[in-house]
């Protein structure tokens, strides 16, 4: 690791920052069409039914054709009525999983409880998941006194990560587990691993396998840093063909009052 | 059996959301005389491609396991006359486009999708496939006669040799 090297620039922090930012926004607008997609089209279903309903009823009298009719177009609204309380409920869950992620960086650290920031990762990174198996083997947590989004981005990277890492399917398994007066995220991915020789410089600003246009290489520098800002601690293992796992270490409270503030700020 | 009009026509539908699946399904109903075939797995859908042709096939571009670009070239190979549109999602415009080639997409509709246009593309998407088959039918019959006329020009010749 470079512990004592050179960390990323502010320059490189503020595009990373940018890129998670992205990433976000990506996610959320993946995550809403689907359900937004249902919503409108059913909105404009009902609507019609309305219609149709009220042209049937104008007329005092009611054939039993026009009955029929009616019996239809109530029961096809019902279905698309039970559509939309889904969809509606999954839009709902979606903002409840993201109330983390935006709170302003300059904040106070607080006590978070970090499975929410874990969820909300999840769900913004769901379009990303969808050929992977996540496993939630979530432990006994005592709130942990940090800056939520920053943690969030830790959570996010390693998460984009593991999901990169398993382009055909895989398990992803976040554990998490109070040790001590710590508490430890485990990360692990089934996917296609590190090779030995490049393991040490995972987490150095601007190391990337992926190529220009996919990564920067600054996913796993940030992450080290911010994991450090806290106090804590960052370790990898990895076997080439059959996956990683990231653990990482955080105090329950940062040791030395609040944590660093970063450098581009 | 009656003649299928482009107002009519059956359509595949294949998305791995119910919830986009059904509302695609409570509106055609609702609003269109077309006959769906609803599916979340694209597999299945092959799979009842293989037994059952179909005038139209709506299949969204993300979807695990089989995406909407390999889903709609397989299911041209076995169907070239079932016209082919594709729902995406937010920024997949590039892969949408890539696709119009790789699986000859009829038209692609962005995320959320209007249904009245969404309606639109079906129906003309109905009435290509009914032309497609009749061209295939009138190809047939005319490779038919253009053998016949070659035989026909063959016991010619041979006649005067
Ligand atoms: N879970 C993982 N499985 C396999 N390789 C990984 C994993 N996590 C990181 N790596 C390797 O470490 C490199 C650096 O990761 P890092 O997140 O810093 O950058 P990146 O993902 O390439 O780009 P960016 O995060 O800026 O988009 C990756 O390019 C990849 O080779
Ligand atoms: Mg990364």
């Amino acid at each position: 690791m470079n512990e004592g090297g050179l960390g990323p620039t502010a320059r490189e922090i503020t595009q990373a920052r940018l890129a998670t930012l992205g990433m976000l926004v990506a996610g959320i607008a993946h995550e809403l069409n689907t359900p937004l997609g249902a919503l409108n089209s059913n909105h404009h279903v009902i609507e019609r039914a309305l219609l149709k309903l009220g042209e049937i009823l104008e007329d005092e009298v009611v054939t039993p054709d026009e009955l029929d009719e009616v019996r239809r177009v109530v029961r096809a609204t019902e279905s698309v009525l039970r559509t939309n309380g889904i969809a509606v409920e999954r839009m709902v869950n979606l903002v409840r999983n993201l109330r983390n992620f935006g709170r302003p960086t300059t904040s106070e650290p607080r006590p978070v409880d970090l499975h929410e920031g874990i969820e909300g990762t999840l769900a913004l990174l769901g379009h990303e998941l969808k050929e992977i198996e996540v496993v939630r083997d979530f432990g006994e947590l005592p709130l942990v006194v940090c800056h939520p989004n920053r943690i969030n981005q830790v959570f996010m990277n390693l998460v984009h990560n593991a999901a990169q890492a398993m382009h055909d399917g895989g398990v992803l398994t976040i554990r998490t587990r109070a040790e001590g007066d710590h508490a430890r995220v485990r990360v692990a991915d089934t996917g296609r691993g590190i090779p030995r020789d490049v393991i040490e410089e995972i987490f150095e600003p601007g190391f990337t396998t992926k190529g220009e246009r996919i990564g920067m290489g600054l996913g796993l520098a940030i992450t080290l840093q911010i994991v450090h800002q806290h106090g804590g601690e960052i370790s990898v293992e990895s076997e080439p063909g059959r996956g990683t796992t990231f653990d990482v270490d955080l105090p329950l409270r940062p040791p030395t009052g609040p944590a660093r503030k970063e450098a581009s700020e | 059996m009656d003649e299928i009009t482009p107002d009519a026509g059956t359509v595949m539908v294949v998305d791995d959301e119910d919830m986009v699946v059904d509302a695609i399904q409570g509106f055609l109903e609702l609003e269109t005389d077309h006959l769906v075939l609803p599916f979340t797995s694209p597999r299945a859908a092959l799979e009842h491609l293989e037994s059952e042709p179909v005038h139209a096939i709506v299949a969204d571009l993300m979807m695990p396991d089989l995406d909407g670009v390999q889903f709609l070239s397989r299911a041209r190979s076995m169907r070239p006359e079932a016209t082919r549109i594709l729902l995406t999602g937010y920024a997949d415009k590039e892969n949408a486009i890539l696709a119009i080639n790789e699986a000859g997409l009829y038209q692609y509709l962005e995320k959320p999708w209007d249904n009245d246009v969404l309606a639109f593309a079906i129906r003309n998407g109905v009435e290509r496939s009914l032309l497609f088959r009749e061209l295939t039918e009138r190809m047939a019959e005319l490779e038919a006669a253009n053998d016949e006329l070659a035989g026909l020009r063959q016991r010619w010749i041979q006649a005067f040799l």
